[in-house]
């Protein structure tokens, strides 16, 4: 690899483009964290008010709780959904690897809405599986907790991310040593004592990678629970999104944002170390 | 061994399954001729279709759509383009931190970076337009196309570029006769994605679009609130329209690694 001006040239628009769009505007929101509303005007005297509203409200601290456990367990759902399917992708298709991963791909290019729309369609209390199960026999009423629940978020954002979860096994299981599980058979090791202590922490950091992605987005995601969560459905992105609109107190909304970037920011920190620390890691940084 | 091996199968058969069922869902009810979206099934009509595309507020919106996402396309390939070379062809002094940088968008939730848009725009007393809306969706679909990009560039053989400068070629002829080339699919499949990621995006959208609205945002409150059969015929449509882009992208990008 070249060292010269040219890849800092060409590395520079992009440098520009995420400032001017990206990293100006989330600065811009800290320091609007710091400003008070006084009926429609915004008072530009910075004050630590808004976040200490923040630490004093149990609503509030509860919401960014809800947020984090929900992303934890989605995170985890998703990983033992798709250790199966990394493994197999990785380790027993051949012809079909590209064929596999795109294929789990592209329901993910349908977009939110769209997606949202057919899983009301699909869990309604007169919607496609409840007529379905009548109409089969198996049951007599609607099961109405389906939609607008707790359960139905959670159905609905393991659906959205665990494409993103299977990413990040596949790539740590492609870089598996199949040797390794093989020796550890020949010395003794079960199946699961294999797994658990070769397979597992070898891939653990695709399951950090690919952990951290779904954690990150389901965290932000606020049309899911929103649409198909009913009054499950108030989440601290919704009171951010609310804050902005009808409820008018742009600096209260800024520093619900800004604690939430600088949590999510500590549980990155924490994944790249761990991440940079495996092979894996070196391999991807060293521009592999 | 063999009773695992089994297993391991159905469980990938109910995992596509299962991402599937949606799209199925409403590609069988967009053709089912009754108002009411339920089993059992009434019989096949094409009703739904002619009342979608006679709709001239959906046409009218696809229209914006076109003048939203052709240069979000365009945009986020190049910029994407240029990220992926310095990346993988040149030793950046700050690489680490310029591969956060790209993929902090992909990160930040979309709504957080929304209302940062927001204040930056009435800070600076910009009006919200279709080119807000372009400038905010190219920076969320910058790390997709990135990513699609260097994947290509990785692949290509180093040793075809060397040959090139070893037989006197510059810079700036091998990358126009050897790298362009050779990464032209990958470009092809990103810029697709890319318009399909900008057509269908809402949250970042439907906070700095100005009075002329996309597609997706027109459509948003009928599907956030209303279920029909017309509607479905819509959400088939778009899903169909989608999935027809990304498969032509990643045909024509799977084409260019033989």
């Amino acid at each position: 690899m070249e060292r010269s001006y040219l890849g800092t040239w060409l590395a520079l628009p992009v440098v520009g483009a995420v400032t001017a769009l990206c990293i100006a505007p989330l600065a811009i929101l800290l320091v609007y964290s710091f400003f008070q509303v006084n009926f429609v005007f915004i008072l530009k005297d910075p004050t630590l008010e808004n976040y200490a509203r923040l630490a004093a409200s149990d609503t509030y601290r509860n919401l960014i709780t809800k947020a984090f456990v929900s992303g934890g367990l989605v995170a985890a759902i998703t990983a033992v959904i798709g250790h199966p399917i990394a493994y197999h992708i990785a380790k027993r298709v051949t012809h079909y690897k590209s064929a596999l991963l795109i294929l789990l791909l592209v329901p993910l290019y349908t977009g939110d809405l769209v997606r949202i729309f057919a899983w009301r369609v699909l869990l309604g209390a007169e919607g496609v599986l409840n007529s379905f199960l009548i109409w089969a026999g198996v049951i007599t009423e609607p099961i109405g907790a389906l939609l607008f629940s707790s359960l139905a978020t959670h159905i609905v954002l393991t659906y959205n991310f665990l494409p993103f979860m299977v990413l990040g096994l596949w790539l740590a299981y492609e870089s598996l040593d199949d040797r390794l599980v093989e020796a550890a058979s020949d010395l003794g090791a079960g199946r699961v004592s294999s797994f658990l202590r070769i397979t597992f922490p070898l891939t653990l950091p695709g399951l950090i990678a690919g952990g951290m992605m779904v954690f990150v987005m389901v965290v932000g995601d606020y049309l899911t629970p929103q649409l198909v969560g009913g009054v499950s459905g108030i989440t601290i992105v919704s009171a951010i999104n609310d804050l902005f609109g009808t409820a008018f107190d742009w600096p209260l909304g800024s520093a619900i944002a800004w604690t939430m970037l600088a949590i999510l920011c500590l549980f990155f920190t924490l994944a790249a170390l761990v991440i940079s620390r495996s092979t894996w890691g070196r391999a991807l940084m060293g521009g592999e | 061994m063999k009773r695992a091996t089994i297993l391991v199968d159905l469980w990938v058969v109910l995992v596509y399954g299962f991402m599937y069922l949606p799209i199925a869902v409403i590609l069988i009810f967009s053709f089912n001729a009754s108002e009411i979206i339920a089993f059992p099934l009434q019989g096949f009509t094409t009703h739904w279709f002619g009342t979608v595309f006679t709709d001239t507020r959906l046409t009218g919106g696809l229209g914006i759509t076109f003048l939203v996402s052709i240069p979000v396309s365009i945009l986020s390939t190049i910029l994407g383009a240029m990220a992926a070379l310095a990346l993988t062809r040149y030793k950046l002094r700050f690489r680490a931190a310029f591969l956060v940088m790209l993929f902090v968008p992909f990160l930040i939730p979309k709504v957080i970076l929304a209302v940062s848009h927001l204040i930056l725009l009435s800070e600076l007393g910009i009006e919200r337009s279709l080119l807000t809306i372009i400038a905010a969706q190219t920076i969320i679909i910058l790390p997709f196309t990135s990513l699609i990009i260097a994947s290509v560039l990785i692949r290509i053989d180093r040793r075809i570029e060397e040959a090139a400068a070893d037989l006197g070629a510059n810079r700036i002829s091998i990358f126009r006769r050897v790298t362009l080339p050779l990464t032209k699919n990958g470009l092809m499949a990103a810029s697709f994605i890319a318009f399909v990621l900008s057509s269908s995006e809402y949250v970042l959208t439907s906070f700095v679009s100005g009075r002329k609205q996309p597609l997706s945002i027109l459509v948003a409150s009928d599907f956030r609130f209303n279920i029909s059969p017309t509607l479905d015929a819509l959400a088939f449509l778009i899903v169909l329209a989608n999935i027809t882009l990304v498969g032509i992208g990643e045909i024509v990008r799977l084409k260019s690694r033989r």
